[in-house]
């Protein structure tokens, strides 16, 4: 066993003993180390996705500025985001002298710069539907245009990879209720709160604890008594984390908020080095269809506190971030064309963001199908070049180390060819 | 009582004794096969034979309902169980009085849907109309002008738009579905919170004044008709029946108009088929509003068809009345894109509603079925002719069925085989849904779903077999197929007592019923089932929740079930009332040990192995340790202040204890042991 930690704490990079908790960690995570050293050929640490779906369908011609493209301000008379100007503070920030970032993306600036922020341009879903509620059902369940899936994809993802010694929290959203993409056979966990997973008994907390963990510790096993023991291993482990005196690190600020406070936790979780390999969270807020605003205005708030809280998470894991990859998802984009009403409606494709030590970043991924009336989707929108499976499954593929894609993405023809070559 | 009852606990004693010794010898090798213990364990149980007459009368209690109240099992027993299956095979003849007054408060339940769209409008969509007619009351106009000016200032702050000037279609009706089906609105965050606020609080206000409410009551309504008459009604099978065939064909209340559509598919699509024959509900379900708004077959238009003005004659008629805005509205962007075939409804029709997906179709003939039912469609589907009227609109037929042959492709279609003519309008439909109902793999796929339910997670071949044939040679009657399930050997075996893992519905009905608890059915008991994992019309997905174990039991679903149980023993959940005390006896809780066996007979009827016993014995005669760590209090959400007073939360756990007017607090022991065995693996099944 000690041979076991001494590999944990050196293959994982995890700081265990500085929080005090190298001679307690449960037995899922002594599994967990021995399950790293089982599969070093895929790196022998725990690698985390970390999925940010912006429900709403965000604008990504406003969020990543296409400034070199004489249409987009010609669609977007009172929305367009100015060309980038050195010195003004409400006009894009150029990346590569064609695409520039939303002003209030400012925080990912330095992220691009360093080579860690990687954009995929015109990407998302094959249907064209334009309902919330279906593209978000099929972006989630991986298979669009059709609902009878049962699981979500990052579901799939994990039973795809069966671990007999799986962390009870290999996957957790940070959301009141288990969202589609992790819904599915293989155990997630939703949590939007981490102190609140405990047994909520006041006073008698302890001692009925005590109680359940000696009747679900019994010798009769079944899958209610694993589970069981499982759930108690993980809620005194949490406990001695101790949530409520989280401190994030480098001088990460969080937004305040539900979205700051989403990440902040997982941050957590990944410090603590609880086993997590997919963490979701979701913010919303990005249906403008009247006065979305410039530069400055509704849409920029939302995508301040975005950056803000995707920032403060990089700066907060620190080195850790070599271990992350974060992926942020709309279900589709918004039209190319403003409306009357100093808004945009629903849309086709629309861009993602791609986060990490290993991303290969600083570069616009994807082909560009231009704005121009023939080259728009159905002549209104953003056309589709990338299709949002070929993203998640590189990312699948290459960092969680999935090997089999026809499973998570079941009907769909992945190969590595289609992937952008993100990572 | 008492002694007939602590004959009742010794006889289970006795018979369970040989099981668990072989159990205890299973275990040794457990660690080995975790989950596939169970299986052993199944086949250990059946070795010892056959069911007791008791546990054969909690069987039932519990498969043919929601678990038995105190007194249920004596009655049951008293009455022949026999007689008891037949009698709640035939619902309609069982007196129901306290069930319907408890749902007789509930008004949204009589309503019609037109009456529902007037009264539970979307305050945006309502405001809009207002805005088009001229009649927006001065103070909300003032405060709209307000907000707009600012916007357009683009002032950092700008305030979000809201309803009135938005796009209608998807943007505006269809609430965005949250993550596991919290309905969740497309509106933005305020970007300011406070204005946003004052604009609520406005918008709240004009609804009261014009007797309007928000629509979220009415599936608050319907989820709680769906807990009180569970916990209630003595027709128990009629309320299985309307959970499984509502999941069976499932419909998600946060799509679009579906959370006004619901309460009649309740009432006027589920309920009365219930027991009937499979086709009639079968032909319900596809002409009910809801399923055809959730699978978009009310949009399914030939595109070679006649339709040419969006409008019928009877839609322009209705126009003219209506003003015209609000009607453009509604056609125009919903449907632009709705011209074309749409298959979804075909498609899950086959793979889900009957044949299942190994049913024996190919893509043709889900082409060719979706052809079959273009023009099936709903009158005013999202209601916005009934706001444009204003409140008194409630009369009309917004939200009902019809055939509009203008969307209806009328040529020859070939189904699984069988020719449908040229000419048949609404009766292709009909005869597809005729074809599907006597199809065999139909048979088949509702035998192996009801076997599911009522025996196994995997039910035997045999069982299958024997359930479909009754189906069949009953043409689909469902009483029957049932009468011949209960009937099994499979159903009536050691291996599928307490096979089953109870859903987060029936753990959390159940455990009202055993305590013979009261509760209002309201948000409250509903959100800790939601936060269990089943949301009632909150699965978004067509297959409805999966009926099996695994689904329901992991760890973050484990701890709310645990939790559950003591929130509930506490009396921490509003308007849900337990009375311990009435159980407890004289006792007073001094003795542990007695307090701990009269609840075991009352909640698991004396049903518990002895390991599991011995084991809350020892715990229970623990001291409890006299203060927690500082650590676990602060775990302790405001919402969860515990059973009892520590010394830093004094004053705020007794607020809260009074506010939850804790009567059988006394003891804090009594809460302990209900909330242990509440949460005991046995309770968890069933």
């Amino acid at each position: 066993m000690s041979i076991n930690r001494r590999f944990f704490l050196k293959s994982s990079g995890i700081a265990l003993a500085s929080i005090g908790l190298a001679h307690t960690a449960p037995s899922f995570l002594q599994r967990v180390v021995l399950a790293a050293g089982q599969s070093v050929k895929t790196g022998g640490r725990r690698k985390t996705l970390i999925a940010i779906f912006q429900r709403g369908a965000v604008d990504g011609l406003n969020m990543v500025v296409p400034h070199g493209e004489r249409e987009y301000y010609a669609l977007r008379p009172a929305l367009a985001i100015p060309r980038p100007q050195s010195g003004n503070a409400e006009t894009a920030i150029d990346l590569d002298g064609f695409f520039g970032l939303h002003p209030a993306l400012a925080p990912f600036k330095p992220l691009w710069d360093s080579k860690r922020l990687g954009v995929i341009e015109a990407v998302g879903s094959p249907d064209n539907t334009r309902s919330h509620f279906d593209a978000q059902d099929y972006m989630e369940s991986g298979t669009p245009g059709r609902k009878a899936t049962e699981d979500g994809w990052l579901n799939r993802l994990l039973q795809s990879q069966p671990r007999a010694d799986a962390s009870p929290f290999r996957a957790v959203s940070m959301t009141q209720t288990m969202p589609r993409a992790l819904q599915g056979r293989a155990p997630a966990l939703a949590i939007s709160n981490l102190a609140d997973f405990t047994i909520r008994a006041g006073q008698y907390s302890q001692s009925v604890q005590g109680g359940f963990e000696a009747i679900y510790d019994q010798g009769v096993a079944d899958v209610l008594r694993g589970t069981g023991r499982e759930t108690f291993e993980a809620v005194n482990y949490l406990k001695k984390v101790n949530p409520a005196q989280y401190k994030p690190e480098n001088g990460a600020q969080y937004p305040r908020g539900a979205f700051g406070n989403s990440l902040l936790q997982i941050a957590q979780l990944i410090k603590a080095g609880v086993g997590l390999e997919v963490a979701f969270t979701d913010v919303g807020g990005w249906d403008t269809h009247v006065n979305q605003g410039g530069a400055r205005g509704q849409l920029a708030l939302r995508l301040q506190e975005f950056a803000a809280g995707i920032s403060a998470l990089v700066r907060d894991l620190g080195p850790l971030m070599g271990d992350v990859v974060i992926l942020t998802m709309s279900e589709f984009g918004r039209t190319a064309r403003e409306n009357g009403n100093r808004g945009t409606d629903h849309g086709h494709a629309n861009a993602m963001f791609v986060i990490g030590n290993s991303v290969k970043g600083g570069r616009v991924y994807g082909e560009w199908p231009g704005l121009k009336s023939e080259q728009l989707y159905e002549g209104r929108d953003l056309a589709l070049t990338t299709d949002f499976r070929d993203v998640f499954g590189e990312l699948a593929q290459k960092h969680l180390g999935s090997t089999n894609l026809q499973k998570v993405f079941p009907g769909y023809a992945s190969s590595a060819q289609k992937f952008r070559g993100v990572l | 009582m008492k002694s007939s009852k602590s004959r009742f606990r010794r006889s289970f004693a006795s018979a369970q004794r040989p099981a668990a010794a072989l159990l205890v010898a299973l275990s040794l090798f457990a660690s080995t096969f975790i989950v596939g213990a169970s299986a052993g364990q199944q086949q250990q149980q059946q070795q010892a034979g056959r069911l007791t007459q008791e546990q054969r009368v909690l069987h039932v209690l519990n498969r043919l309902g929601f678990g038995a109240r105190p007194g249920d099992v004596e009655r049951v027993r008293a009455m022949g169980l026999d007689n008891y299956i037949r009698q709640q095979l035939e619902p309609e003849k069982i007196a129901d009085a306290v069930a319907e007054a408890k749902v007789s408060e509930l008004q949204t339940l009589k309503l019609s849907t037109a009456e529902l769209f007037a009264k539970f409008p979307q305050p945006g969509q309502l405001l809009r109309q207002l805005e088009r007619r001229g009649q927006l009351p001065p103070e909300l106009a003032a405060l709209q002008r307000e907000r707009r000016a600012e916007a357009t200032a683009s002032r950092p702050e700008a305030a979000p738009p809201n309803a009135p000037s938005q796009k209608p279609g998807d943007s505006q009706t269809e609430m965005m579905p949250g993550p596991g089906g919290a309905p969740r609105t497309a509106q933005p965050d305020a970007a300011r919170p406070e204005d946003n606020q004052q604009y609520r609080r406005a918008i709240r206000d004009y609804m009261l004044q014009q007797g309007l409410q928000p629509p979220q009551r009415i599936v608050a309504e319907l989820q709680a008709s769906r807990i009180l008459r569970a916990v209630y009604s003595e027709r128990q099978l009629q309320e299985v029946l309307v959970d499984f065939w509502t999941n069976h064909f499932n419909v998600f209340a946060a799509k679009g108009a579906d959370r006004w559509l619901l309460v009649s598919y309740d009432r006027d699509t589920i309920r009365p088929h219930t027991l009937g024959k499979f086709q009639e509900l079968l032909v319900a379900t596809a002409q009910s509003p809801a399923m055809l708004f959730y699978l978009d077959n009310f949009q399914s238009a030939s595109p070679g068809g006649p339709m040419r003005g969006r409008l019928g004659p009877l839609q322009q008629m209705r126009q003219r009345a209506a003003g015209q805005q609000a009607e453009q509205q509604q056609q125009q962007q919903p449907q632009r894109r709705a011209r074309g075939i749409n298959e979804n409804y075909a498609r899950e029709l086959m793979e889900l509603h009957t044949l299942g997906v190994d049913g024996g179709y190919t893509q043709k003939d889900v082409q060719e079925v979706a052809r079959c039912f273009t023009g099936w469609t709903i009158r005013n589907p999202r209601g916005l002719r009934q706001m444009a009227m204003g409140g008194e609109a409630g009369a009309g037929d917004a939200g009902t069925f019809y055939f509009n042959p203008r969307l209806h492709d009328d040529g020859e279609k070939v189904v699984l085989g069988h020719k449908i003519p040229a000419g048949g309008g609404m009766r292709d439909g009909l005869m597809v849904l005729d074809i599907l109902a006597h199809h065999p793999s139909t048979a088949r796929f509702i035998a192996t779903k009801l076997a599911r339910r009522f025996v196994m997670d995997e039910p035997m071949p045999q069982l299958v077999a024997a359930v479909a044939k009754a189906f069949t040679r009953s043409d689909g009657d469902i009483r029957e197929t049932l009468r011949a399930l209960f009937a099994s050997p499979e159903f009536n075996s050691p291996a599928s007592y307490r096979a089953k893992i109870k859903t987060p519905f029936e753990l959390a009905v159940s455990a009202i019923r055993t305590l013979g608890g009261d509760t209002n059915g309201g948000p409250a008991i509903h959100q800790w089932i939601a936060r269990m994992g089943e949301p009632l019309y909150g699965y978004q997905a067509p297959t409805g929740y999966p009926d099996r174990a695994e689904n329901w039991v992991n760890t973050g679903a484990l701890l709310e079930r645990l939790n559950f149980g003591l929130a509930l023993a506490s009396n921490r959940i509003p308007n849900t009332r337990v009375n311990l005390s009435r159980f407890a006896g004289g006792s007073d809780g001094a003795d542990t040990a007695k307090v701990m066996e009269r609840f075991l007979g009352v909640i698991l009827q004396g049903d518990i192995s002895p390991q599991t016993k011995a084991t809350l014995l020892k715990r229970l005669s623990e001291p409890t340790p006299q203060a927690a760590t500082n650590s676990s209090q602060e775990m302790n959400g405001p919402n969860d202040a515990g059973a009892g007073t520590g010394p830093r939360e004094r004053g705020r756990a007794r607020r809260e204890l009074a506010r939850a007017e804790m009567t059988n607090i006394g003891n804090p022991e009594v809460v302990k042991v209900v909330g242990l065995i509440l949460g005991s693996p046995e309770f968890q099944r069933q």
